[in-house]
């Protein structure tokens, strides 16, 4: 059984939730899981942070390049019309990722080494690697989908 | 007026510490390094009072550079405020001499747990 095994949407999404509601809405209740079938992102962005040890594993992230402006402009307090940088675009969704995947991280029985995000508009590639759970949830109703995966 | 450095690769992250800070009621005079190296520097060239660091960094990681501080002799006080806050990250920052490791995410009033009984 692989070592990631124990995750699973509840604990993904409880994570997920609990990290939204401390460090970008400063309140519980924004982040829901997604009614319906799961959607296809328009123009989508990544963000991912990786395990490296005796056993391998990612956190990945993915949602709209919009959805990802409107994340950053919540984590700088910038408002709704001012545009957002490549750059703290990159370090606001690599900065979420980062958390998620040291939360779910720091559910494992063995400490491992979690690398630094990395951002990217083209997912990382799944050659060889196995996605173990995931979920797909609304931020303000848009989706974000949250994935676990054995590299 | 306190002076406190916060160490983070991140300027969302720093930026959100520093709003935190306020929000707990720290009106305290910050400055902010972007990794562990920099902020050796700023700790050697004008000591703050405190020091808040991230643990995974860039060019020196938040345990590489309390003990580079130890080791050089400065007894800032020194935290924690790190995406992963496992038993055995806690116990390694404790062995350090680190008063105490808040974990991501956080709010106000985890700050204010850990920083009040340090105050006092």
């Amino acid at each position: 059984m692989s070592p990631l095994a124990p995750f699973d949407t509840v604990q993904i999404t409880a994570i997920a939730e609990e990290v939204f509601a401390a460090m970008v809405d400063g309140e519980p209740g924004h982040l829901v899981p997604w009614a319906g079938d799961a959607p296809v992102l328009a123009e989508p962005l990544h963000a991912w942070v990786e395990i490296h040890g005796t056993f391998a594993g990612r956190t990945l992230l993915s949602t709209d390049v919009s959805t990802a402006d409107d994340l950053a402009r919540a984590l700088l307090g910038m408002p709704a019309d001012e545009a957002v940088s490549e750059e703290d675009l990159v370090d606001a969704f690599g900065e979420v990722v980062n958390v998620v995947g040291g939360n779910l991280k720091a559910l494992l029985p063995v400490q491992e080494k979690l690398t630094m995000p990395r951002v990217g508009r083209t997912a990382p590639d799944t050659h060889g690697a196995t996605r173990i759970d995931g979920v797909v949830l609304a931020w303000r109703g848009r989706p974000l989908d949250v994935s676990v995966w054995q590299i | 007026m306190l002076r406190v450095l916060v160490a983070d690769d991140s300027r969302v992250m720093r930026q959100i510490v520093v709003r935190t800070l306020r929000q707990a009621g720290y009106d305290w005079d910050v400055r902010e390094a972007p990794d562990g190296a920099a902020a050796l520097e700023m700790v050697r060239a004008d000591e703050p009072d405190l020091v808040l660091s991230d643990w995974n960094m860039p060019e020196m990681t938040g345990i590489e550079l309390l003990r580079a501080l130890r080791r050089e002799g400065f007894d800032t006080p020194f935290a924690f405020v790190t995406s992963e806050g496992s038993p055995e990250m806690r116990q390694t920052a404790d062995e350090a001499g680190a008063l105490f490791l808040i974990a991501k995410p956080f709010t106000a009033e985890t700050f204010r747990d850990a920083i009040e009984p340090v105050l006092a």
